[in-house]
């Protein structure tokens, strides 16, 4: 089948988002499918940036390329799945959450003056038109599905996207705890480092980068954390999996997140995750005493966590192995068939 | 956000007034709702935007017609056909002129031709004889930034008559039940039948008591409620005695009902039927009472009524068949008490998840929101395409820039 899977690109950002798609690519030619990525730049700022920005997806003509028809169209991520196309599957990585939950938080984007309202509303009612006109609606979690239903109204059937392949493996619990991912306030690495701070029997690995580094690396000397809490930047597939591999446990609390690889990626390592309530997508793979700790979004909670899972490495190993048990039950097989099948 | 809010407002005795009286405060809730008083003509100062509630009635709704043709703004379209509103305003006023140019405006020449008919006497009344063939809608719908509808029916109409400005689906709120004992009739009877609202002609009374009687031959102990107000007594005693039926016994008129009697009088009944034809594209305040209270309905098939979900209502085809299937259903309900409990409790379920005040009031936001700030919205994206579009040499002619437009179109840019 002749395929196009398409993504948005904030030049010089990289993610979650962009390593899927990638990997969809990669496994659909592994598949002996004919498949492009196509992506576009993304700017959201100022707010109507955004209704451009889909726009000019809307008017990428997709439907033939050099002449010869392309079968379908694969869109994952705001606004790539503005784009037209008869045989258009979405595979929700997430909306422009600004407009949506994250509105009125800290963490959101427009205001409360007119134009900023009804940019808001403008993404809502582009979002009720591309999503609604697709062929199928898939979402990466069911915290996405539920965003999907009860702003717009949408039913999304939920498949998890496979974690990337990486060397993983167990080597050893070492004394650091793991933070991988791009340091954006959303991810708050802040309250892994104010639990570091309130606790002295654990060391910190910050692996990946982002807007948020520089406050990040602020705090940290800010706490007199030098010495026990190291940023190192981004880092390859190897070293990854070597970090991943002699952790202690890994921490991963988002703010309501869509999905996340990161607690796939401890599990498949045999490393334990301590996570937060609220912290959405990630609560569908970790449960409290089962695969992980799920505790309050607070210093002193991710602290006594961590600590005790120094404390008891074969609850944490048990815990990392039933969940690797769940990892492995999401395979590129079934997700192909499910986006190919609709 | 401030709302500037044009409506009939309570004590005045419409459905609308009833709309708003319930709306306003609790919109007011969410943003900064002005509500304008009657006879107002400008918005007041410092608007972002105004709202307009229009029905098919110049006495009630003439003047916020009048402030609407000052001051564009959103339009919540309460019935879609406004030929009396429109001819009220005009021809009823000596305005022969501004009637001929709805009628143009709706129909082209054979709208002016027919309109200079009545004008002169050779063909009656349009707004007597067929209003819904020219709703003259237009003469609203040019004033509109957008418009709020409670139908897809009203919705299709719109765009059907090339309307491209938004339209914003809003559900008609309900009242909050209250929890209320049955009023108790002057008649002892097994299954109350009621019919709320006035009894115009377009609410199939004859239709209504010619299947009742024929319910009653089967099932003695039903009794038939009428309660609103009719055109004249006579005419009622007349419908009634052609049934075969006595008025006072199987059938009781119980006149206007306050608001207050309402909901004891719903709440004394079995099953509400809810007849309609032609519609002019209205929602119904009682169907929806009805929803709230959870009692079985028994609908026409058309417009509005339509779109109810089968669970809560059995819709009757306005067809040579209306009594036969309207009296199969009432039969069926009369006999199947379980039936009824089953279409009453998908009917208050339906209240809550679509009819729900603060649900519509969300709806009403967003649409506000969206009106408010979207001329500049649009002008931003526009002023993103037409750099461009000069920046490569593109004219407003290109035929790049039509697929421009209909992409905009399509994600309601």
């Amino acid at each position: 089948m002749r395929i196009v899977v398409c993504s948005p690109q904030v030049p010089f950002a990289r993610g979650g988002a962009e390593l899927l798609a990638e990997n969809l690519t990669a496994e659909l030619r592994r598949r002996d499918h004919d498949v492009d990525l196509v992506t576009m730049p993304l700017k959201w700022y100022p707010g109507t940036r955004v209704l451009t920005s889909a726009l000019l997806w809307r008017l990428a003509d997709l439907r033939e390329a050099d002449g010869r028809p392309i079968e379908r169209v694969i869109a994952t991520k705001f606004p790539s799945y503005a784009v037209r196309h008869p045989n258009k599957v979405v595979w929700l990585v997430h909306q422009f959450r600004q407009a949506y939950e994250l509105d009125g938080t800290e963490l959101g984007q427009f205001g409360p003056d007119p134009v900023d309202r009804a940019t808001r509303r403008a993404v809502h009612r582009l979002d009720d038109a591309a999503l609604g006109e697709a062929r199928a609606l898939f979402a990466i979690s069911q915290n996405v599905a539920n965003r999907l239903r009860t702003f717009n109204g949408l039913e999304a059937e939920v498949l998890a996207p496979p974690p990337p392949e990486l060397d993983y493996r167990f080597e050893e619990n070492g004394r650091f705890v793991l933070s991988v991912g791009r340091l954006d306030r959303a991810k708050r690495v802040d309250l892994l480092l104010r639990a570091a701070a309130a606790d002295t029997s654990f060391e910190v690995v910050v692996a990946g980068d982002g807007a948020d580094r520089g406050r990040l690396e602020g705090l940290a000397r800010e706490l007199g954390l030098d010495g026990r809490v190291r940023f190192v930047g981004r880092v390859d597939d190897q070293e990854l999996a070597r970090l991943y591999a002699t952790c202690l446990a890994v921490y991963y609390a988002p703010v309501d997140e869509d999905f996340g690889f990161v607690p796939y990626e401890a599990f498949l390592s045999e490393k334990t995750v301590v996570t937060t309530r609220d912290a959405g997508g990630p609560l569908e793979i970790v449960s409290d005493g089962k695969t992980g700790l799920v505790c309050e979004p607070e210093p002193a909670a991710i602290a006594e966590a961590l600590s005790w899972l120094g404390a008891h490495s074969d609850e944490a190993r048990a815990w990392a192995r039933s969940g690797k048990e769940l990892a492995e039950r999401v395979t590129w097989d079934a997700v192909i068939d499910r986006l190919l099948g609709a | 956000m401030k709302v500037a809010y044009f409506s009939p407002m309570p004590p005045e005795r419409t459905g609308i007034a009833d709309y708003s009286g319930l709306l306003a405060p609790a919109l007011g809730e969410r943003v900064d709702v002005q509500v304008v008083r009657r006879g107002a003509r400008r918005v007041p100062r410092g608007t972002d935007v105004a709202l307009y509630h229009v029905g098919n009635n110049a006495e009630a709704h003439g003047w916020i017609i009048r402030a609407l043709r000052r001051n564009r703004g959103v339009v919540v379209l309460h019935d879609f056909v406004l030929h009396h509103l429109i001819a009220g305003l005009t021809i009823a006023r000596g305005d022969t002129d501004g009637y001929l140019d709805a009628m143009q405006r709706d129909s082209g020449v054979v709208g002016r031709l027919i309109a200079h008919g009545v004008v002169d006497g050779l063909l009656p009344p349009v707004w007597e004889t067929r209003p819904h063939e020219f709703p003259l809608v237009h003469s609203v719908l040019d004033y509109a930034d957008g418009v709020i509808v409670h139908s897809r029916y009203v919705e299709d109409e719109l765009r059907a008559r090339g309307f491209n400005r938004p339209v914003w689906r809003v559900p008609m709120p309900t009242w909050p039940a209250p929890e209320i004992e049955p009023l108790s009739l002057p008649r002892e009877a097994d299954v109350v039948i009621g019919c709320f609202g006035n009894l115009n002609p377009a609410k199939r009374l004859p239709q209504l008591l010619r299947a009742f009687a024929d319910v009653r031959s089967r099932h003695p102990e039903a009794l038939l409620v009428l309660a609103g107000g009719i055109l004249s007594r006579h005419e009622l005693d007349l419908h009634v005695t052609e049934s075969g039926l006595r008025l006072d016994e199987s059938v009781l008129h119980l006149g206007y009902v306050e608001e207050n009697d309402i909901w004891p009088l719903l709440a004394a009944c079995d099953v509400l039927v809810s007849l309609r034809f032609p519609t002019m594209g209205e929602t119904s305040g009682s169907v929806v009472r009805t929803l709230a209270v959870g009692r079985p309905l028994v609908v026409s098939d058309v417009g509005w009524f339509s779109e109810l979900p089968d669970a809560v209502a059995a819709k009757v085809p306005v067809d040579d068949r209306e009594v036969g299937t309207l009296s199969a259903f009432l039969d069926l309900l009369v006999s199947d008490s379980a039936l009824r409990e089953r279409m009453g409790n998908a009917a208050r379920e339906l209240a809550v998840r679509e009819h729900a005040l603060d649900h519509v009031v969300d709806r009403y936001v967003a649409a506000l929101e969206e009106a408010a700030g979207r001329e500049e919205v649009q002008s931003a994206v526009y002023g993103d395409v037409a750099r461009a579009a000069v920046e490569t040499g593109l004219d407003g002619r290109s035929r790049e820039l039509d697929d421009v437009a209909a992409s905009m179109r399509e994600l309601g840019l």
